[in-house]
């Protein structure tokens, strides 16, 4: 009995579903008929424009601008010889080229397909009169991201590019779809979420003239979120402007919070380059320039050898593990032997007796081989850490790399071999395999500026309404003593005359900092400079980097002059209440 | 274990028609991808036929063994597809939203789809065990969370399709062994009255496939964009369809997802109301097969067994079909054996395993 009400059930559902199939395809026959054969539902998308994205005062720094594109349908193309025409008249397009782009909307004759991008306004309107009387044509407007500054800050805002097959597999459960523009890299790739918007469209039915008679439906595109950034644009561009040619990257950061006022690497690039057609060749050598990388963001995807500004950690290292005391002194005499090896320092009669602070005036390679050593390998590998060298600084942006802090375990894994103690001496003055980012150099910097400890960097103020949690320093316990006599160093570096950043000073303002010279066993030494001002409550902490850049204490340090200059005329160094 | 005695009881035919059905598939989903151009090593009709391959030495091995010794393992497979189902959400939160899918060894499957057939194992084993004391109001305590625990980690995967299966899987399996008819209509009015409930744990999307159903205006461009065009392919088929490989809406890219949810309206267009019933009779008379042996079989773990697979496919059928022809919500059910995907088919296939496995041994309890 109750296996006939289960068979009762189904046979219903059956019999229900033959009957919905006959009246789809027996009595209504005629009416799909018709719609399929003139296929007179189409779709004209909306974009959902992306968000803009602002500086920390409101400047405008991205932002979209309205372009035009000519479209054909194929299957509505009655007068070919005419388009042809005014196509060669208003746009100079060569026969070939014609050829080609009707061939494409040929593979999808019912659809808009488009034919030229990005047509100057002028020619647009142009194009739009003939238009009416050229069936199958139309000009359709979409929204084209717009980089107002240009080269300017192009690593750290990014750019974007039509998305990928493979992307979209994994993302189209999230709302994208084919021909969307994704992030790239910088900003645009952090936050792409944030910032893309949701694209709308209508639902049209046409005539077989392809005119429309009725809408069918509409879907409301919504914007992106509008994005704020820590970055000061008139600063940005100081920094841009004084790297100039120079490979590298510079950073300017306020110690106190981890905000990001400017982020520079060059070579740089136009990120509006990947927007624009007709620009692939300038394209495809940024993708392909394997010796000046523009692509790349040297500020945190970078690996070199900090040099000497990582005096800093050997000394701290050796202070906190109380190896020597501000008092220890190691006599210079411009040449530091190990067994059989000998390491000069870079003076070549020697810097005569030295302690911690006048070491790190001078910047002297023997009295920190000397303290490397007293300290040990453990000591430096566990303080490089402590000042966040082998790990992410966490900006928000994409690439980050974490470089090399190692250690005996370290070389054990990748070299298979013990650690030498001529290692140990390399290490201190900051050669050997120790690989860092301009951003690890600056953040480790930033503990001597806010005399506490590390920030996390970051570059988003405000998402739409939302503030992002502002930054706290998170202190890696160091003594006070340790802390106030490495600062009188840094304090010497650019201040006394003999100072190796003498160049960085900067009139009616107290700047402390380090110069770095890292050994570059593929040509020209590379160049640092990391410093902070004012000395006592430090508003801004920096980083300049040289790629092959010769001495720290030449174009860097007076690179590092320049921002501080503009940062002062800014009124960074303002006291606030 | 086998013996020859076993297999006079063998439906052959049964096999022949989901082979047959099978057959339908592969040409419909060659029609339907051909505009893709990919190469036969790369086509969606090798994928398939590879996915038979691993249903077909499933189902042999799930015939070789009496169904008994699955019954005896239910529960253990039971938890495992539930811990699968956990694992899933949570590696999904992880990636943001919605994630279905393990792949193993590149091969990608969705433990949603293979939860149908252990819920139906895991039910049979419980009212198998009880017999006759289903009648008892108590005893319907452990079959509601059997199918209760299943129905929330798939609706959240979010898989309101699958979800929705599982419930006919319950009713017809309660019905047949002997669940008091007040217990069943007092579920099904508790379970409708608890609606407002489910809407509330729905993401926005399935919300909007169901709004869509009610006024496809609600969603042009989505959702209702596919209802739309897949009504006009099949209605545009009329008596005798416009031949294979020469369904406009499908070879013109109007109708999406037209290889795995939608290949229906393939059939339909190119193959006509005529092709239409042809392929809803095959499914039926798969499914007339399954009711058969649950009637004759007097061992009332293996009657339950072979009503839940014959509810499962027919829900599955008519859900999938009227989804073309708007009749029924998108909700996201593949067609058995005809619908792209690996994960489906080979339920599919252990599903028509189950049933061969319980129609064989029928005379030997």
């Amino acid at each position: 009995m109750r296996d006939k009400i289960l068979v009762a059930l189904i046979l219903v559902l059956f019999v229900l579903l033959l009957a919905g199939l006959f009246y789809t395809q027996i009595i209504r026959f005629g009416y799909y008929s018709t719609l399929s054969k003139n296929n007179s539902i189409r779709i004209i998308p909306i974009d959902g424009p992306r968000g803009n994205i602002y500086d920390r005062n409101g400047a405008l720094l991205v932002t979209n601008r309205l372009s035009f594109d000519a479209a054909v349908i194929y299957r509505e193309l009655d007068d070919r010889t005419r388009l042809v025409t005014v196509l060669r008249q208003t746009l100079g397009m060569s026969g070939k080229e014609i050829a080609d782009a009707l061939e494409r909307a040929g593979s999808r004759p019912y659809a808009p397909v488009t034919i030229v991008e990005d047509i100057p306004k002028e020619k647009a309107i142009r194009l739009e009169e003939a238009s009416f009387d050229i069936s199958g044509l139309l000009i359709q407007t979409r929204s084209k991201r717009s980089y107002i500054y240009k080269e300017t800050g192009s690593h750290l805002l990014g750019y974007l590019s039509e998305i990928t097959e493979e992307e979209l597999e994994s993302l189209k459960d999230y709302g994208y779809k084919m021909r969307d523009m994704i992030g790239r890299s910088g900003i645009e790739k952090y936050y792409d979420t944030s910032l893309a918007g949701i694209d709308g469209g209508i639902q049209v039915e046409v005539d077989s003239r392809g005119r429309q008679t009725r809408v069918i439906g509409l879907k409301e595109p919504q914007s992106g979120k509008d994005v704020y950034l820590t970055i000061d644009i008139a600063l940005q561009e100081t920094c841009d402007k004084l790297l100039g040619e120079h490979k590298g990257a510079v950073i300017v950061m306020d110690p106190n919070t981890g905000e990001i006022l400017a982020l520079a690497s060059h070579p740089s690039f136009d990120p509006n380059l990947f927007v624009t057609p007709n620009t692939s060749a300038e394209r495809r050598r940024l993708l392909t320039d394997n010796a000046g990388r523009p692509l790349s963001n040297r500020a945190i995807s970078g690996l070199y050898p900090p040099g000497s500004v990582f005096k800093i950690v050997t000394a701290s290292a050796a202070l906190e593990t109380k190896k020597i005391t501000p008092l220890t002194e190691f006599i210079c005499t411009g040449v530091y032997r190990i067994g059989r090896a000998k390491l000069a320092c870079w003076k070549k009669e020697g810097h005569g007796p030295q302690n911690v602070r006048s070491g790190l005036m001078n910047s002297c390679n023997v009295f920190f081989c000397n303290t490397g050593r007293a300290a040990g390998v453990d000591a430096l590998e566990s303080y490089a850490k402590l000042f966040g060298y082998g790990a992410y600084t966490g900006i928000d942006l994409p690439d980050e790399v974490k470089g090399i802090a190692p250690g005996k375990q370290w070389k054990k894994m990748r070299m298979g071999g013990a650690w030498y103690e001529g290692e140990t001496a390399n290490y201190a003055i900051g050669q050997g395999y120790l690989a860092v980012t301009p951003m690890q150099v600056l953040d480790s910097m930033s503990v001597m500026a806010n005399k506490k400890g590390l920030v996390k960097p970051y570059l988003v103020k405000r998402i739409d309404k939302t503030d992002t949690p502002s930054g706290k320093i998170n202190s890696i316990g160091l003594h006070a003593g340790t802390v106030n006599t490495i600062r009188g160093g840094l304090l010497d570096v650019v201040n006394d005359e003999n100072g190796t950043g003498k160049r960085a000073k900067v009139e009616g303002l107290i700047v402390a900092g380090k110069t770095g010279t890292a050994q570059n066993p593929h040509g020209k030494t590379h160049a640092w400079f990391a410093g902070f001002a004012p000395y006592d409550n430090a508003r801004i902490c920096i980083v300049v980097f040289l790629e092959q850049g010769g001495h720290g204490g030449l174009e860097p340090a007076e690179i590092g002059h320049g921002i501080f200059e503009e940062a002062k005329t800014k009124g960074y160094f303002d006291i606030r209440s | 274990m086998t013996d020859k005695r076993l297999f006079k009881n063998f439906d052959k035919t049964l096999l022949v028609v989901t082979f047959l059905i099978f057959i339908i598939g592969l040409a419909t989903i060659h029609s339907a991808t051909q505009a893709k151009d990919l190469s036969f090593n790369d086509s969606y009709v090798l994928k398939q036929i590879n996915s038979m391959a691993i249903g077909i030495i499933l189902l042999i091995i799930i015939i070789k063994i009496s169904y008994q010794r699955f019954i005896d393992l239910s529960y253990i497979l039971y938890l495992i597809n539930i811990g699968l189902l956990a694992l899933v959400l949570v590696l999904g939160h992880v990636r943001l939203g919605a994630q279905r899918w393990f792949s193993i060894g590149g091969f990608a499957f969705q433990p949603s789809e293979f939860i149908k057939l252990n819920l139906i194992l895991a039910l049979s084993c419980y009212v198998g065990t009880k017999k006759d004391s289903m009648k008892n109001f108590t005893n319907l305590i452990i079959p509601c969370i059997l199918l209760a625990v299943p129905f929330v980690l798939v609706l959240l995967q979010p898989d309101l399709g699958t979800a929705l299966l599982l419930l006919p899987i319950f009713f017809s399996i309660l019905l047949v062994s002997g669940v008091e008819y007040k217990y069943l209509i007092g579920m099904l009015v508790l379970g409708l009255s608890a609606m407002p409930v489910f809407w509330h744990f729905l993401r926005e999307y399935q919300r909007q496939r169901l709004l869509v159903f009610i006024n496809p205006n609600v969603d042009p461009l989505g959702a209702g964009y596919t209802i739309i065009q897949s009504k006009i392919a099949v209605g545009s088929g009329g008596l005798f369809g416009k031949g294979w490989l020469a369904g406009t809406q499908n070879q013109l890219n109007f109708l999406p997802e037209r290889h795995t949810d939608f290949i229906f309206s393939v059939i339909g267009e190119e193959w006509g109301y005529f092709g239409a019933i042809v392929v809803i009779f095959l499914y039926f008379f798969i499914i007339q097969r399954a009711l058969i042996i649950a009637s004759q079989t007097s061992d009332a773990y293996g009657r339950a067994i072979a009503t839940g697979i014959a509810s499962m496919l027919a829900v599955q059928v008519v859900i999938n079909i009227s989804m073309t022809i708007g009749l029924m919500p998108v909700v996201g059910i593949p067609l058995p054996m005809i619908s792209y995907g690996g994960s489906s088919l080979i339920t599919t296939l252990v599903a028509v395993g189950f049933l061969l496995n319980v129609g064989m041994r029928r005379s030997t309890f």
